[in-house]
């Protein structure tokens, strides 16, 4: 039975860390994140089923506008629900960021309809069962392309100049400025990009999940709860916190029942935000004098 | 002065005068009400019911409507399954429209909270989807709550009855959604199973949007289940088709008919062979008269080529069939008003022809469910079709 829990924990537990990467995205650079972040992923399901399925476009293009359409909604989000706020240092982004997300859904409902359709992938028309347990080809992309990701994101904000910049924003943004980085714009990107990461969630998720206007809420608050284990400044921290929060679901939902499986998971939280606040791999803060 | 005055006599005539024939023939039409999600994730069974009860009141209008020449009149309002949305269309059909009766839609949560206000304002209420059992079974005498649709008791009893005398299994696994639906359910295929002497080997619950069951179902295979009875709706019935296909687990599985609202045969796609559910009706199949008609009318009103295309059809069967016996009791009592109604349909003489069945006295006091268990049928998809099981 371990076998199956394993292969299962580790296939929601990627899904949660290729979520919980937007969170990052954009607290390395503002320390605001959009907290909808699962409604983003929403968007990018709905906008790729739109295209895909429902146009019948060719899937390469598909990917294109859909990645295209949700970075103009990663900067739209930061534009109305962000900026205002962000400038006079308020933190009423949360609530912001929130009702945009809220909106999202309902706009869903509205145009694309209540109902979960299906996302065809030919990766999910025969599980692969070895020895015990079984998986979809699907979920196997899941964890490789959340890695890749990773990796992407770890090499921007490391190893180029403008990806230094944007963490430098997060830093100490009056200093940045000073030395001539483009503030809002600088968040602007880091919202965009974030946006994009969940267009691929979407379009990723899409054909395991099904599209449905409420597809995101409860993968947006789970990835949300392994930010904040991993760590919101660690990209790595996010991804391994994932892959540890989906194998403890599904050992819990195996081993003591489905009814404790969010009581165990988000105590983890709790614990970790009481013991670790910066997260298991996250930078602990300087104290400032 | 004069050209005026003369304008105003011949105002006056035509707005006195003119009408005099006309509104001898128009009595007042007598209305009906619908209360259903008629948008939304459920928008298909609202459109079922409507379907039903139109294609019910064309067919009485046009033999004359009631009570001597009343035309029946359809007014619909959305509760978008919404209990607080349900009040307050009750209150306004009944009080602004001024409805003889109220049919209703699919969600419980809606039915359960209206049940006060047809008690308040002595309106009869005709379910024509929601199941859960105190919708009619609600302690109050006299009831305005009737029903021509499934009851979860009688549902559970049907489930229980089918996995032990047809596919003459012992073991079940139950597997329900972790909501108030989920949980009269579970009481009932206990205390249905329990009759029989079997107890489930297991009981596991899902959420809402879950994506992944396989946990659940795993616990359901290691204690030994050899079939699976499912409370879920069409989304959460299909992750639970693909979770079990990643097991490799071949067992039977039989569902509660929340999986046949939704659009389950494009979410599952080949792993809906073989599940097994349960209706108060289908089209595919032999037909009855009345099956017949309204095929018909579905194909000449609405577009439908094949049973196939009928969206959430059993909504339109109860309703079709709630409708009618409505009519019958308006007639009978001879008036619309809620009192005599109520009391003429817990004593519908004669025998009606309906679409499920022939009504023989439907409803009495302790009564309210025109439909039992032995009402109802199994179907199970094959090849993508629904194809009624022999219960024998």
């Amino acid at each position: 039975m371990y076998v199956q829990l394993v292969v299962t924990g580790l296939a929601l537990g990627s899904m949660y860390g290729l979520v919980a990467l937007g969170y990052h995205i954009t607290w390395a650079t503002s320390r605001t994140m959009n907290f909808s972040q699962g409604h983003a992923v929403m968007a990018g399901a709905v906008v790729a089923y739109t295209v895909f399925v429902a146009l019948g476009w060719p899937f390469p293009l598909a990917l294109v506008i859909t990645l295209a359409a949700l970075a103009c909604y990663g900067t739209f989000v930061e534009r109305i629900a962000v900026r205002p706020f962000f400038l006079r240092a308020s933190p009423a982004w949360l609530l912001a960021t929130i009702a945009v997300g809220i909106i999202a859904e309902n706009v869903a409902q509205l145009t694309f309809g209540k109902d979960a359709r299906a996302f065809p992938s030919p990766l999910m028309h025969k599980p692969i069962i070895v020895g015990s347990a079984g998986f979809y080809p699907q979920e196997l992309l899941v964890p490789v392309i959340g890695l890749t990701l990773m990796g992407l994101v770890q090499l921007f904000y490391h190893r180029t100049s403008y990806g230094k910049q944007l963490k430098a924003v997060a830093w100490n943004p009056e200093a940045a400025g000073l030395m001539g980085i483009n503030i809002p714009r600088a968040v602007m990107t880091s919202y965009a990009l974030s946006a994009i990461l969940a267009g691929v969630a979407g379009v990723l998720l899409a054909p395991l999940l099904n599209v449905a206007p409420q597809m995101g809420t409860i993968i947006g608050l789970k990835a949300f709860a392994v930010a904040i284990i991993g760590g919101l400044t660690s990209a790595p921290g996010i991804v391994i916190a994932g892959l540890g929060y989906g194998l403890v679901e599904a050992f819990t939902a195996g081993y003591i029942s489905t009814r404790a499986r969010e009581i165990v998971g988000f105590a983890l939280v709790i614990l970790v935000l009481v013991v670790r606040p910066w997260g298991l791999l996250g930078e602990k803060p300087s104290r400032r004098v | 002065m004069r050209s005026v005055s003369v304008i105003f006599s011949i105002v006056l005539a035509v707005a006195l005068g003119a009408p005099g024939p006309a509104r001898a023939q128009s009595k007042e039409p007598v209305k009906i009400g619908l209360s259903a999600a008629v948008s939304g994730g459920s928008a298909a069974s609202g459109e079922a019911i409507k379907r039903g009860l139109q294609i019910a009141i064309d067919e009485i209008n046009a033999r004359g409507g009631v009570l001597g020449g009343r035309r029946l009149e359809l007014a619909v309002r959305d509760d978008e399954g919404n209990p607080q949305k349900g009040v307050t269309i009750a209150r306004e059909l009944v009080e602004r429209e001024k409805v003889a009766a109220v049919f209703g839609g699919l969600h419980t949560t809606v039915a359960l909270a209206q049940v006060p206000v047809w008690q308040e304002l002595k309106t009869p209420y005709m379910g024509a989807w929601a199941a859960g059992t105190n919708i009619t079974r609600n302690g109050q005498t006299p009831n305005y709550v009737f029903r021509v649709s499934a009851n979860d008791d009688y549902v559970d009893r049907f489930l229980s009855r089918y996995a032990i005398e047809v596919l003459k299994k012992g073991k079940p696994g139950l597997l329900l959604e972790n909501t108030p639906w989920g949980q009269s359910n579970e009481t009932g295929l206990t205390k249905w199973f329990g009759e029989r002497g079997i107890k489930a080997v297991g009981v596991e619950r899902f959420n809402w949007n879950d994506p992944d069951m396989s946990p659940q179902l795993l616990r359901l295979k290691n204690a030994g289940a050899d079939h699976i009875v499912l409370v879920a709706n069409a989304p959460e019935g299909a992750q639970v088709l693909r979770s079990k296909a990643k097991l490799g687990w071949n067992t039977a599985m039989i569902s509660h008919w929340g999986i046949s609202g939704g659009r389950f045969a494009e979410l599952t796609g080949d792993l809906s062979e073989g599940v097994t559910f349960l209706q108060t009706y289908t089209f595919f199949g032999r037909q009855n008269e009345r099956g017949q008609y309204v095929l018909k009318m579905l194909r000449e009103k609405y577009g439908v080529k094949e049973p196939g295309d009928i969206i959430a059809p059993v909504g339109t069967a109860n309703a079709y069939d709630g409708l009618h016996l409505v009519a019958l009791a308006i007639e009978q009592a001879g008036s619309t008003d809620g009192t005599k109604v109520r009391g003429t349909l817990e004593t519908l003489k004669g025998e009606h022809k309906g679409l499920i069945k022939t009504y023989k006295r439907p409803f009495t006091p302790e009564q309210h469910d025109a439909l039992t268990d032995e009402d109802y049928v199994m179907v199970v998809w094959k090849g993508g079709k629904i194809v009624p099981v022999n219960m024998k």
